[in-house]
């Protein structure tokens, strides 16, 4: 028996399914997320988190500032990463993501091809970071778990980012194309 | 019937799908485009919109993680 | 819908056709990646047992954006630089469903009289607010990839995106820093609206339904623009 023209095999390890089927599954956990964990779905604000961390590591200290005065967050900082949920969550994605790719045997690494790319994944990451944290929250938590939550912050968030994505593309395609 | 290449390896998205489209605007109908790529969204992002643009479209999966998209310029 | 033509494109036989490498499948990397995240998710359980559910929750949202190329990022750009709306709808689609089981969750909470879980994303609206998903929506554009997307590629290979995770990383720690500043001049002036509030459970929910579906058909209109006018 090839596996590779199994059926099973082709459609749930192999192929590469409809984006309807990736919006419905992405939805069932989404709820799932807010059902178990108290919460819904969230990315950067762990990568502050992360960022804090790293910047303790070199010897910095956070300690003093508002974004982290809270006591939950003194205690999320001071419990690591194995007590962090949201961390785990995030490396979670990052394995799924390179479980997908290798049951499907499409892993390859992609090396950076041209100063362009590093310009724009720079620019990019800092802006994204920044952006982030000051509108609070990324295209899952401020978008998608914004507006599944029914706050109107979700709607003012997606027309701007949606602005923002029409003046990102012309830039992409002017100068990093 | 000329068949030309277009290497989009290691390039981020949307750039293979727009050389894409750039490439297929100077070529005749009858032409044949083999776009060559490693990005998972353009293995869907192309073959789409070279389908709905109506032209004759095939997907072959070259190595891991690598395709040529073939497109035939019909109109 | 991909079933390889009996036809075929002609290709002329002049150019050596790439020969498939006879690699062997990654299949069995992807089975022990696996195994391995399953006996971590186990061990994790030990040291806390909150924790296995958020490891699982992330490996499936991985395993689904990367299987279905769920890219959030070409769901605002493509209208503009593709005019393809296929990924943007299946994101309302998505709203749509996640709009009725949080409803139903919060509902559920508001009438027992308990504290409405999941509040965390009803914030203030303010100029941060704009400013900052502005910034986001470029910054998503010229990466390659929103915050998902990214951590999907990176899981996928892609150098670019660890690049750009780590800088994503340094503009959050960035932005914690200023948030105090952001916080005291700007979010402040502004307030948090919840649907429910102003239109209560059922009408917030209608609404909100309501303009996902006529956005959905804007989308769809967009979608097939070209066509129309060729007609």
């Amino acid at each position: 028996m090839d596996i590779k023209k199994n059926k099973y095999y082709k459609l749930w390890l192999k192929d590469a399914w409809p984006y309807i089927t990736g919006a419905v599954l992405l939805s069932l956990f989404q709820i799932v997320t807010l059902a178990t964990t108290g919460n819904p779905w969230g990315v950067s604000g762990v990568l502050a988190t992360w960022g804090a961390w790293m910047y303790e590591a070199v010897g910095g200290s956070v300690d003093k500032w508002y974004y982290f005065a809270s006591e939950g967050a003194q205690k999320s900082l001071e419990g690591g990463l194995i007590n962090h949920g949201g961390s785990i969550r995030n490396i979670g994605i990052i394995i799924g993501a390179l479980i997908a790719t290798l049951l499907s045997s499409g892993f390859k690494i992609k090396k950076l091809k041209s100063w362009k790319q590093v310009v724009a994944a720079v620019l990019g990451g800092l802006l994204m970071g920044y952006g982030a944290r000051i509108g609070f929250g990324c295209n899952i938590g401020a978008l998608f778990s914004g507006i599944a939550s029914l706050s109107l912050s979700g709607w003012v968030y997606a027309v701007f980012l949606f602005l923002g994505a029409i003046f990102g593309s012309k830039l992409l395609v002017k100068y990093f194309m | 019937m000329k068949e030309v290449e277009l290497d989009c390896n290691g390039e981020a998205c949307p750039i293979p799908l727009v050389k894409a489209e750039n490439k297929l605007k100077e070529m005749e109908i009858g032409d044949v485009l083999i776009v060559q790529i490693d990005h998972s969204c353009a293995m869907k992002n192309v073959p789409e919109w070279a389908r709905k643009e109506g032209h004759n479209v095939e997907i072959e999966e070259i190595d891991d993680g690598e395709w040529e998209i073939i497109i035939e310029k019909v109109k | 819908m991909d079933e390889p033509k009996t036809t075929g494109i002609q290709r002329s036989s002049t150019r050596t056709k790439r020969v498939r490498k006879k690699k062997k499948s990654q299949l069995p990397y992807g089975i022990a990646i696996l195994l391995l995240a399953v006996i971590f998710g186990i061990l994790l359980g030990t040291k806390n047992s909150g924790m296995p559910i958020f490891w699982i929750t992330g490996l499936a949202f991985g395993y689904i954006l990367q299987r279905s190329r769920f890219c959030f990022t070409a769901s605002m750009r493509d209208p503009f630089l593709t005019g393809s709306t296929s990924v943007t709808r299946a994101v309302l689609t998505a709203f749509a469903i996640t709009t009725i089981g949080f409803a139903a969750i919060k509902y559920g909470a508001f009438v027992k009289g308990l504290p409405i879980p999941g509040q965390s994303y009803v914030v203030p609206i303010s100029f941060a607010t704009a400013a900052g998903a502005f910034m986001f929506g470029v910054g998503m554009v010229i990466a390659g990839g929103c915050a998902s997307g990214t951590l999907m590629r990176v899981g996928e290979g892609f150098t670019m995106q660890i690049l750009s995770l780590f800088f994503f990383i340094i503009g959050s720690l960035w932005g914690a820093h200023d948030f105090g500043w952001w916080k005291l001049n700007v979010i402040l002036k502004g307030k948090a609206v919840f649907l429910p509030d102003v239109f209560g459970w059922i009408g917030a929910v209608l609404i909100q339904l309501l303009i996902i579906a006529l956005l959905w058909i804007a989308a769809d209109k967009w979608e097939h623009r070209e066509k129309l006018v060729k007609n």
